[in-house]
């Protein structure tokens, strides 16, 4: 399930941290591992696993390949909350129809 | 592919409820504790796994907050239109980073033959733009185990 991927995804501080400096715009993996203590080529798996669990998107530039934040990303969680609020709504009548039986 | 972002749609909900508007808007608001489920989805269980003593719907101005068990109040909304019994409107960001982009939230409360039908929009996701995947994060970690939950409880 992509949503429970991308909570997997994120749940790495390296990852996040990757994340959270895309979040700022579209960057080459040298540049990131740049900012980072992790080399290349960890960073070039970590950008694998942002991509694969739909919170990274890749696109090439000339011979270079730049990274950026998916935009899609926010489609899950508004599906999310899409979820939650048939649950929260069933437990919140419930809540004032039991009160109102019971005077 | 279409410019515009997938899912920034409204999401709409409407439930009918055997009660006075009165009633459902005082039991959504002020009695708000009395059915949220705070075990499983409040900023303190994320934080720690345990439920937080409280979540508090102030007024007009005010907040939606819950009350940890070390009594730090963690912001949830801020109450942005509170006309009892028929509608409010929350801009809702439910974290401790109060800088991030808010979504919002409008619920009304409507008379249908003596029942209350309540009509909750939340709306907004585009405003979380590249945020929304970490956003998403911060509200989400414990929180799908609790789908199950409401379920049972709601239907016990």
């Amino acid at each position: 399930m992509a949503y429970r991927n991308a909570m997997d995804a994120l749940g790495d501080p390296t990852r996040r941290a990757i994340f959270e400096r895309l979040r700022e715009g579209a960057l080459p993996v040298g540049e990131i591992a740049d900012e980072l203590p992790v080399s290349r080529p960890a960073v070039s798996q970590h950008l694998r696993v942002l991509k694969e669990a739909g919170l990274v998107r890749e696109r090439r530039n000339g011979t270079r390949r730049l990274y950026r934040v998916d935009p899609d990303a926010l489609g899950e969680l508004r599906d999310y909350f899409d979820d939650f609020w048939t649950q929260a709504l069933a437990s919140f009548k419930a809540e004032a129809e039991r009160e109102r039986r019971n005077g | 592919m279409s410019t515009q972002a997938a899912g920034t749609e409204a999401i709409h909900r409407t439930v009918s409820v055997d009660c006075t508007v009165e009633h459902a808007f005082e039991t959504f608001t002020d009695k708000i504790h009395t059915w949220w489920p705070l075990a499983t989805h409040s900023i303190e269980m994320e934080e720690t796994g345990s439920s937080p003593e409280t979540v508090v719907f102030d007024g007009p101005g005010g907040r939606v907050y819950e009350r940890t068990t070390k009594g730090e109040e963690l912001e949830w909304a801020q109450v942005v239109a509170f006309e009892p019994p028929h509608r409010f409107v929350l801009a809702w960001n439910p974290s401790r980073d109060q800088g991030r982009p808010r979504t919002e939230i409008e619920v009304t409360f409507t008379n249908e033959d003596g029942r209350t039908r309540v009509d909750l929009e939340h709306r907004g996701w585009e405003q979380l733009g590249e945020q929304a995947a970490e956003v998403r994060h911060g509200y989400s970690q414990g929180w799908q185990t609790v789908l199950a939950g409401y379920a049972e409880k709601a239907s016990s």
